[in-house]
């Protein structure tokens, strides 16, 4: 599969309304859940030798305990670059709170933002635009 | 003793010290000192002196510049100049410049004296009055900032997820499927209610009066034994209750109430799912006027770290349960309100126990 997919929050009905959106629109998806950003990370540090997954794309909540989205995206941001090219990260986020958004836009590899809930709309946005960006061919 | 006002009188002349010392100690705490190193001692060990008497003319610096030189490092006390010369440009402008409250004619005359301090020791209640309030003010600015925040995700974030349900539901035809949704969205709603039913603690542990009443810890212990052994049951968790109590106790059963319920309710939630053996003891004490309370579980522990940090306000050093981060804030407070103290002590995987005491009133 040229496109994968990473959804990390710690809201068990957030993970499966973002996988239900995803894989209703592309039903042969793959989605890794995470309910702890830790465990997210090593995952990335154990994955890196995919080379079938052209791109994943990481759905990634701001406000989780013991790490946060930010604490998150720190932490990957020291990865080497080969291993950072592979992910697309997306912020979650519940609020719109202006802090919360000015932070986000501070980071380079949060490629942009959604408010919750995943809308069918907003991941179709986001997967053209990925499509397009990495060439790849999603299967209907 | 204790609550006269602490004074400082500094001065090069010996018999001036002496006079001013028998002519004052019994009204006032006073120190007095024939050179600046001295009274900076003074300062330094009596952070609480309240008015600082210094004659103008001495030997190596003046008073006017002793004044100038401490206000910054000692801001609090009041500080008066003593000058029997005719000196009077340089104390106006120290005065001016705000680093002299008032000054006194010498030879002083004592009610002069006693009335400088009495005024002086107005202001300087007045001041630290005012530091105090200032300090609460920037807490509760603080936790109001720390609110507007949390109350955009923890009680925004469930609804959200709500409303995402309700879409997804709508191309949904698989009945067992609509079920583990169902189940999920009443997850999330509960932890909303949760959300708002601490926020209520959260409100009357900060405005509400002690209501002092007689506390048997016996009855009080009953109706969490009910609540809690039914989840004990259910989560194959082995809990024990042990009271001793054979004296009266007095304090307020609310408080007291939240602090327990908090405890045992984190000892059950965070236990850990692959411990053969589970266990919450609750453990009640009340010995010479003072209760001791422990909570102990075989849970996952909290890392050395995070221990610092638990009774921070929406703190949460766990994901495995849905938390409001309320919880051991409110603990606090409470704990706060009734004179007691609280410790933790944990070890990662192991358990943790929690020690409450508290003072009856």
């Amino acid at each position: 599969m040229e496109l994968s997919f990473i959804i990390i929050d710690d809201t068990e009905l957030d993970h499966f309304i973002a996988k239900r959106v995803i894989t209703n629109r592309h039903k042969t998806a793959h989605v890794k859940s995470f309910m702890d950003a830790t465990l997210a990370l090593e995952h990335i540090i154990e994955e890196r030798g995919d080379a079938s997954t052209k791109v994943t794309l990481v759905f990634l909540d701001i406000y989780m305990p013991i790490m946060n989205g930010f604490q998150f995206i720190e932490e990957f941001e020291k990865f080497h670059p080969d291993i950072q090219d592979k992910y697309y990260i997306v912020a979650l986020t519940s609020s719109r709170e202006v802090s919360d958004i000015n932070r986000i836009k501070s980071y380079r590899s949060f490629k942009t933002w959604l408010t919750k809930p995943i809308t069918a709309e907003a991941l179709s946005v986001l997967l053209n635009k990925i499509c397009k960006e990495f060439n790849i061919q999603l299967p209907e | 003793m204790a609550d006269k006002i602490k004074i400082l009188y500094i001065d090069d002349e010996m018999d001036n010290l002496t006079g001013f010392k028998a002519s004052f100690r019994l009204d006032y705490q006073v120190f007095t000192s024939i050179n600046i190193p001295g009274a900076i001692e003074h300062l330094v060990n009596h952070p609480d002196i309240k008015v600082i008497f210094c004659d103008q003319r001495m030997p190596l610096k003046t008073g006017v510049e002793f004044f100038e030189e401490i206000r910054t490092t000692f801001p609090l006390p009041m500080r008066i100049l003593l000058t029997g010369y005719t000196d009077i440009e340089a104390v106006i402008d120290s005065i001016n410049r705000g680093n002299i409250f008032r000054f006194v004619k010498k030879p002083w005359d004592e009610a002069e004296i006693i009335s400088a301090i009495e005024e002086a020791n107005k202001f300087y209640l007045a001041n630290s009055m005012l530091s105090i309030k200032n300090d609460e003010l920037q807490k509760a600015y603080s936790e109001l900032d720390k609110f507007a925040y949390s109350v955009s995700h923890d009680i925004r974030g469930p609804l959200s997820g709500i409303l995402g349900a309700i879409n997804v539901a709508r191309e949904m035809y698989d009945i067992a499927e609509m079920k583990e949704m169902l189940f999920l969205m009443e997850k999330s709603l509960k932890k909303l209610d949760t959300y708002i039913l601490s926020m209520h603690d959260y409100y009357s542990l900060q405005r509400g009066e002690l209501q002092i009443s007689d506390v048997d810890f016996n009855s009080l212990t009953d109706e969490f034994k009910h609540i809690y052994t039914a989840f004990a049951n259910t989560s194959n968790i082995n809990f024990k209750i042990n009271i001793n109590q054979h004296e009266p106790f007095r304090n307020d059963v609310a408080p007291l109430k939240l602090i327990l319920n908090n405890l045992l309710s984190n000892a059950f939630k965070y236990q850990n799912k692959h411990n053969s053996v589970k266990e919450v003891e609750l453990i009640i004490d009340v010995r010479k006027g003072v209760a001791t309370i422990q909570v102990k579980d075989t849970g996952i522990g909290i890392l050395g770290n995070h221990i610092g940090e638990i009774f921070n306000l929406f703190y949460r050093a766990s994901s495995q349960e849905s938390g409001s981060g309320f919880g051991l804030y409110n603990v606090k407070s409470a704990l706060l309100k009734l004179n007691g103290q609280i410790e933790v002590n944990s070890i990662l995987n192991k358990g943790t126990t929690f020690k409450v005491t508290l003072p009856t009133k």
